[in-house]
């Protein structure tokens, strides 16, 4: 299931960056070669910067990229390590589901209740916003599954 | 009592191993709770680490990311490194230099000081060793040299600077970076000059005119990059963002034409530069949560009557700047620093009439000394990762390197001529 998750993450998130360049550049070519900017490239580019950085952060939590400083671990046993790494990754859940899943639905509903579209490609911002709650269930997922198995290895370890 | 609440929640979170980024977006969610309810509180953050992406300045930094992934696949590296060789291998030290030379370089192509570190580093280690080096220094002096890449444009973190500083100009920045990132880099050189001296490390034999000729030619694609990025956006032709998607595609018929990426492998370097963007974007997005925490509790304020009450010496007030930033450097990254200290500083060095652009050089050019030190120095974990080698032996022959780092900032912060001398010249 998560190999899936990953995998279908990581095509996405090629994509968005794949589009993103393509748009830009594009955007770059409608001023200089056929001498009128299209007004949607820099929109689009914004906002597929917003998804595939939220998304990404998603899919970088579940494979534990994201930088953390090891100081005080090193001098626990690795009991007590693994019953940090169960606050570690509760601390992460909680903070995912109260913000990007919580925090962010309601930012979604305020936007689409507001009725506000974008300048140029007359989208309505909230498909844009409701990258954070779908950020927010994959991180849920990921965190999830992490204590799970920490849990697991807690018991079998004894 | 917000203030304390910020820095304690902060601090216990990172110690505790929590990864910085959620950490930054934990404590901004608790200050901002002591004051807003519950709910609106959750969606204001939401809302500020969407805002805080949505910027066209920012779109660089991805760009700029990717086009160091296919660059570092691409072959670019050796031949700096061969350029570096015939241009200072003959110097007593020589190796010391070449590494330096080349993270120079290297570092200002790629505009990461990690990627510099590990392209570089990973060449020269193995070398430096097998030629009678001392391993610590080889990281000391490949570490160190890795961060004048992030001085010498084009660098990410002068975009960051530009959009935490409400849009002071890039091609300003770029151009202003060049002097100090030379003076640093040739600082260090003095002291791997007195350091090999002092050993008798040996000297290689001077390369002859032709050689640096041709050793030039094979590296003037990859150079020729720093022409077209920063030329167009010194010249005005194109943004830093249009400058960075061209660095992209250009990355990419360079490593094509070089035969070391295929259309096949695309697909693969996308996918990990989508995860180290990832991992920058979030503590982008998290450190813009958290100056917007900062501001709405007026903490900048607090901090420039405190700064203004203590003296209203320049020169004072950026000694007293930069202390605090070194200590800031030693724990914090060097992106969410930037972020969150220059809308604290910059009103009071502006009210002081130190110019933007010069305030910018003298941060990051500080900063960059906390990405050489333990417990969070980046780059230099990166380095001692590639060299396979241990902290201990590297804390020595750093220090001296480390006083040229300081005596380089020491100078660009009286000399603000140093910084500001090429961006007027251009007409900035």
């Amino acid at each position: 299931m998560k190999k899936h998750i990953d995998h279908f993450l990581e095509w996405i998130l090629a994509l968005l960056l794949g589009v993103m360049v393509l748009d830009v550049f594009w955007g770059v070519i409608t001023r200089y070669i056929l001498d009128s900017q299209s007004s949607w490239t820099d929109e689009l580019a914004r906002f597929l910067l917003i998804w595939l950085s939220i998304l990404g952060a998603a899919y970088a939590s579940g494979k534990k990229l994201h930088i953390a400083i090891d100081l005080l671990p090193q001098y626990l046993n690795e009991r007590n390590q693994k019953i940090l790494d169960i606050v570690i990754t509760v601390i992460v859940l909680l903070f995912g589901i109260a913000v990007f899943l919580i925090g962010g639905l309601r930012y979604v509903y305020i936007s689409f209740a507001l009725g506000q579209t974008s300048p140029a490609l007359n989208l309505p911002i909230g498909f844009v916003y409701m990258v954070l709650p779908i950020s927010g269930l994959c991180i849920m997922y990921y965190k999830l599954l992490d204590l799970f198995i920490i849990i697991k290895n807690l018991k079998n370890g004894n | 009592m917000e203030i304390s609440i910020l820095v304690l929640s902060f601090l216990i979170l990172i110690s505790i191993r929590v990864p910085v980024a959620w950490s930054l977006g934990i404590s901004a969610l608790l200050t901002l709770l002591v004051s807003v309810d519950t709910y609106p509180a959750l969606t204001t953050i939401a809302q500020r680490i969407v805002t805080g992406l949505d910027s066209f300045s920012i779109l660089a930094i991805p760009f700029f990311i990717l086009a160091g992934h296919i660059m570092n696949k691409g072959g670019i590296a050796e031949r700096l490194i061969d350029f570096a060789k015939a241009l200072v291998g003959s110097l007593p030290g020589g190796l010391a230099h070449v590494n330096i030379v080349a993270a120079m370089l290297f570092g200002a192509i790629a505009g990461s000081a990690g990627a510099a570190a590990a392209a570089i580093g990973g060449f020269m280690s193995d070398k430096m060793e097998e030629s009678g080096y001392d391993k610590g220094f080889g990281v000391a002096v490949n570490v160190t040299s890795a961060t004048t890449g992030l001085v010498i444009p084009p660098s990410n973190i002068f975009i960051i600077y530009s959009v935490a500083s409400g849009g002071v100009s890039i091609g300003a920045l770029f151009l202003a970076g060049y002097l100090p990132g030379i003076l640093t880099g040739l600082l260090l050189m003095m002291v791997a000059y007195i350091w090999a001296k002092r050993k008798g490390y040996p000297t290689a034999d001077r390369s002859s005119l032709k050689n640096v000729l041709r050793t030039f030619v094979r590296a003037l694609p990859s150079l020729f990059l720093l022409i077209v990025v920063i030329g167009g956006i010194v010249a005005g032709i194109f943004t830093a963002t249009e400058a960075s998607s061209i660095a992209v595609l250009y990355c990419l018929v360079l490593a094509a034409v070089y035969r070391e990426v295929s259309f096949k492998n695309i697909r693969p370097i996308l996918v990990e530069s989508s995860s180290t963007i990832a991992i920058v974007m979030l503590l982008i997005a998290m450190s813009m949560a958290m100056s917007w925490v900062l501001s709405y509790e007026n903490i900048p304020q607090a901090v420039t009557e405190a700064l203004l009450g203590l003296s209203d010496n320049k020169i004072m007030v950026l000694i007293l700047i930069n202390i605090i930033l070194l200590i800031v450097g030693i724990f914090m990254d060097m992106t969410p620093a930037v972020l969150i200290f220059t809308p604290i500083f910059l009103p009071v060095t502006t009210a002081l009439g130190i110019d933007p652009v010069h305030f910018g050089i003298i941060m990051v050019l500080n900063l960059c000394i906390g990405l050489c030190t333990p417990p969070v120095g980046a780059v230099l974990f990166i380095g001692i990762g590639v060299a396979r080698t241990t902290i201990q032996k590297v804390v020595r022959p750093l220090l001296p390197l480390f006083l040229a780092m300081i005596i380089s900032l020491i100078l660009v912060s009286l000399f603000p001529e140093l910084s500001l001398w090429l961006p007027r010249l251009f007409g900035f």
